[in-house]
């Protein structure tokens, strides 16, 4: 089996490390060989604090996926998460000589790089340019301008950016074990490729990739990315809240809010208790059902809320035919898809990567979301570079990704 | 040989029993009268008084009224509470008579239409100047029924408040909280009824039930004495092995006590238990120390219980209590202020100073002495909340410009919505005393967003009691 057709995605989570070891088919499907999984310590809102308590954590992950998949891993692709992301629209613009009126390949390539020569601060670099559509002369949503007559050629890319350093360690963690990076990819979008069908791209989608650190986020209108973005705000906020609100340790308010939580308010019945058992340096503590859901309730409507006000800065919430998509850890949450279509007032599901064969059991999960995303990004990457030459991992102009 | 029963005779004596009326104006009154029929009501009569003479035929009650014959001629007051003060007016004779030779009226009624809200004071007025101690059980409608309507009811609740001795007041909001969210309207309103038949039956029963100790009707007013209060009551009944924590957690869990944590608030509860003869003393104590956790050290218990050999196996509980609305607390208590308000017709009254409505007039007969003089609880008392100016009695018939200041008088009351969605709005950050914890993320970049941080709990940011 040629090498090239192995990938691995690697997502350094803030609760959890996660190697998904997939290969890919000639027939364009993914088939998951192996999951790898670690719990997660040294990251906090997505981004690694303390780097040598990451670096096992991840050769933890690694190790088991290789034992798991009976596969010798040396390159991965790593999903990047953090507040310091960010992201605009930019068109890129050029005019075709005047002896000339078919725009070929050399043409396409000029817009790509006018299009990214926008100023980023100093210290960020791009992590993602992705096309939305060009426009010849004047005429919009063209998908393709190669071979067309035309005298102006535009573009319009989404660019998503973050800083440098932070990007790195993310790299150099991977490298230290060492393994090779291949490349590195926003998780939202690399949730998006594996929750998103063609279709549903089309017709307008928002994806909110709940994790434990952090709230990664893409939007999709008419086929092409519209808005991106990360909040630092995840499921360990929850846990942090209730562990504060109700004065029970860490560990007790994961655990409360994985089996019992909802964000549901007024489903309980007044004076429905939560018996917390005693253990071992912690005595017994009976719980109000309604007191968690409120906590759990008011931290996300806020989440919520705010990724509403972030995205009605531009008007594409309008658009959205196919809904919201709610995937990553968090959005196993009793009731969240309910009250995120509560305040976006558009229908939202759960989803988990569906796109997938062999182990789909154990994949389907939306925790496992980005890592799967990672493997659906390397093929649709691998597949549009392959006649290339190998590129640089910043600043990487793929119109495979969309 | 003779075996020597031990156990304690039970005064089973029937004829002490006090005369109660149960009376319900209008449609939503009548349904809820039938849901106090249905449920079973001993030792007590009931009456059942409308305009609209095909909802009295199918009512289940035995003594009916008609009220407006020429006002209405047998049709409904078309929620116009002047056309029902009117038919009232007219038929106050046969209310009299209805209402003649009972020591307590309990009025039942949904406020906000016509019937309801237009004659159930003037009833009220009447049962008052007949002398006997007057409760009132209504309903304020949803608010999604309209501001006029809300503003009717306010207005009429206003107007019961000034004649009965005590109201306790349901808002049908607060039935949202109960009913599932995809149960059916009907259930909704359904869930209302039930409520007031608890409370009516349940009030009923503590008054008539012979007792070792006795709750009278002092006591009783002691509990509910407390203009515009938000009026508390539970009721839990349990015949399991653990019967005395069963009942007093599902007392608890009525929608009127907030799961017990109003009653911290609480200056006086009359406890009510009621058990078959099997009932324990240990028990009545376990049940008693348990409630104990809900309330103030100094928070005054009317405590009564009684063995009714009907009960069987059961045991319930009933936990009355009010909560003072605004800064009236020095209010409450006094009771020295028996000034009667024997005026001829509500409509056309003076503006009643506020201070002189809730009392007690001498001639109600009381059952027994107050046994304990009410002490002064002013300090425990919860915050006092802005007191917003009493508004002005105005005629029912300008209401449509009455309607504004009625609705805004009146909404401090037995206001309880979810905390969450009163507090929401609230956009104005309090200055935090305390250092702000972060918890778990102490150490780490704050997240820091439109000038909030987030890593603070939400509830703490937005000042939402949790607990």
């Amino acid at each position: 089996m040629a090498s090239n057709n192995l990938m691995v995605g690697l997502e350094i989570g803030t609760s959890k490390i996660c190697v998904v070891v997939g290969e890919s088919r000639t027939d364009g499907t993914v088939k998951i060989l192996g999951v790898g999984q670690a719990p997660s310590r040294g990251v906090r809102k997505g981004e690694i604090v303390d780097f040598e308590t990451a670096m096992k954590c991840v050769h933890e992950a690694v190790v088991d996926a290789e034992q798991k998949s009976d596969v010798m891993i040396r390159s991965v692709y790593v999903a990047v998460a953090g507040s310091h992301l960010q992201s605009f629209n930019n068109r890129g613009c050029v005019m075709l000589p005047e002896d000339r009126d078919e725009i070929d390949e050399q043409d396409v390539e000029d817009v790509k790089s006018n299009a990214r020569e926008v100023s980023i601060p100093a210290q960020n670099a791009f992590l993602h340019s992705i096309i939305q559509h060009y426009h010849v002369d004047g005429q919009d949503g063209v998908l393709n301008p190669i071979g067309m007559s035309g005298q102006k050629l535009e573009a319009d890319f989404h660019i998503i950016h973050g800083m440098r350093t932070r990007i790195q360690n993310s790299i150099r963690c991977v490298k230290e074990l060492p393994l090779e990076v291949e490349d590195v990819v926003f998780s939202a979008l690399a949730s998006a490729q594996v929750v998103l069908t063609k279709n549903q791209k089309d017709l307008g989608a928002l994806v909110i990739d709940m994790g434990g650190g952090t709230t990664d986020y893409v939007l999709y209108a008419d086929g092409a990315i519209r808005q991106s973005g990360c909040l630092a705000i995840g499921g360990d906020h929850i846990t942090n809240d209730i562990s504060m609100g109700l004065r029970i340790p860490m560990a007790r308010a994961e655990k409360l809010k994985i089996e019992e939580g909802s964000c549901i308010l007024g489903n309980c019945l007044p004076g429905d208790m939560i018996l917390l058992k005693d253990d071992s340096g912690f005595a017994g503590k009976e719980i109000e059902r309604e007191t968690l859901n409120t906590i759990i309730h008011l931290r996300l409507r806020e989440t919520l809320e705010l990724l509403k006000r972030r995205l009605d800065e531009e008007s594409y919430l309008n658009y959205l035919g196919g809904g919201i998509f709610i995937t990553g850890g968090c959005s196993l949450l009793n009731g969240l898809d309910y009250l995120a279509g509560e305040i976006f007032e558009l229908p939202a599901q759960v989803v988990h990567a569906h796109t997938t064969s062999g182990l789909t059991s154990a994949v389907e999960n939306p925790q496992f979301s980005t890592a799967i995303g990672l493997i659906k990004y390397a093929q649709a990457v691998q597949r549009d570079r392959r006649p290339r030459r190998f590129g640089r991992i910043f600043g990487k102009f793929f119109s495979g990704i969309r | 040989m003779i075996q020597l029963s031990k156990s304690y005779s039970l005064p089973d004596s029937v004829e002490d029993f006090i005369p109660i009326k149960i009376v319900s104006v209008g449609g939503a009154g009548l349904n809820a009268l039938d849901r106090i029929v249905l449920d079973g009501l001993e030792r007590a009569e009931v009456v059942a008084i409308n305009t609209d003479v095909q909802s009295l035929a199918s009512s289940v009650a035995a003594h009916k009224v008609q009220l407006g014959r020429n006002v209405t001629r047998g049709l409904g007051a078309g929620g116009d509470p002047e056309l029902g003060y009117q038919a009232a007016v007219e038929s106050s004779e046969e209310i009299r008579e209805a209402l003649a030779n009972a020591r307590m009226i309990l009025i039942c009624a949904g406020l906000g239409g016509g019937t309801g809200s237009g004659a159930a004071p003037l009833i009220a007025q009447l049962a008052r100047e007949a002398g006997a101690l007057v409760l009132g059980f209504v309903t304020l409608p949803f608010s999604f029924e309209g501001k006029r309507r809300n503003a009717q009811a306010r207005e009429a609740l206003d107007r019961l408040d000034q004649f009965a001795n005590a109201v306790i007041c349901f808002e049908n909001d607060q039935m949202a909280d109960i009913v599932p969210p995809k149960a059916g309207i009907h259930q909704a309103f359904a869930s209302a009824d039930m409520l007031i038949s608890q409370s009516v039956r349940s009030i009923v029963n503590v008054i008539q039930r012979p007792g070792l100790i006795r709750i009278g009707f002092d006591d009783l007013l002691a509990a509910l004495r407390r203009r515009n209060g938000r009026c508390l009551f539970g009721f839990g009944e349990s015949d399991s092995d653990n019967r005395a924590h069963d009942a007093l957690t599902q007392a608890l869990k009525n929608p009127l006590m907030d799961r017990g944590r109003m009653l911290s608030d609480a200056a006086r509860i009359l406890v009510h238990i009621a058990g078959g003869p099997g009932m324990t003393l240990s028990e009545v104590e376990v049940l008693m120390q348990e409630l104990g956790r809900h309330v103030n050290e100094q928070t005054q218990i009317l405590f009564g219980t009684a063995v009714d050999g009907r009960m069987g196996n059961r045991l319930s509980v009933t936990i009355i209590s009010s909560l003072a609305a605004d800064g009236d607390i020095a209010l409450d208590g006094v009771t020295s202020l028996p000034v009667a308000v024997p005026t001829p017709s509500i409509w056309e009254q003076q503006p009643q100073p506020q201070t002189s409505v809730d009392s007690v007039p001498e001639s109600i007969p009381m059952p027994e002495p107050p046994r304990v003089p009410p002490i002064d609880f002013a300090p425990i008392e919860q915050e006092p909340p802005i007191k917003e100016p009493a508004p002005p009695a105005t005629s029912l018939s300008k209401k449509a410009e009455s309607s504004s200041v009625a609705a805004q008088g009146r909404s401090a009351p037995v206001k309880k919505t979810n905390p969450v969605e009163e507090k929401l709005p609230a956009k104005q950050e309090v200055l935090q005393f305390e250092p702000v914890t972060r918890g778990r993320f102490e150490k780490s970049e704050p997240t820091i967003v439109e000038g909030e941080d987030l890593d603070v709990p939400t509830y703490l940011r937005k000042n939402i009691k949790v607990k």
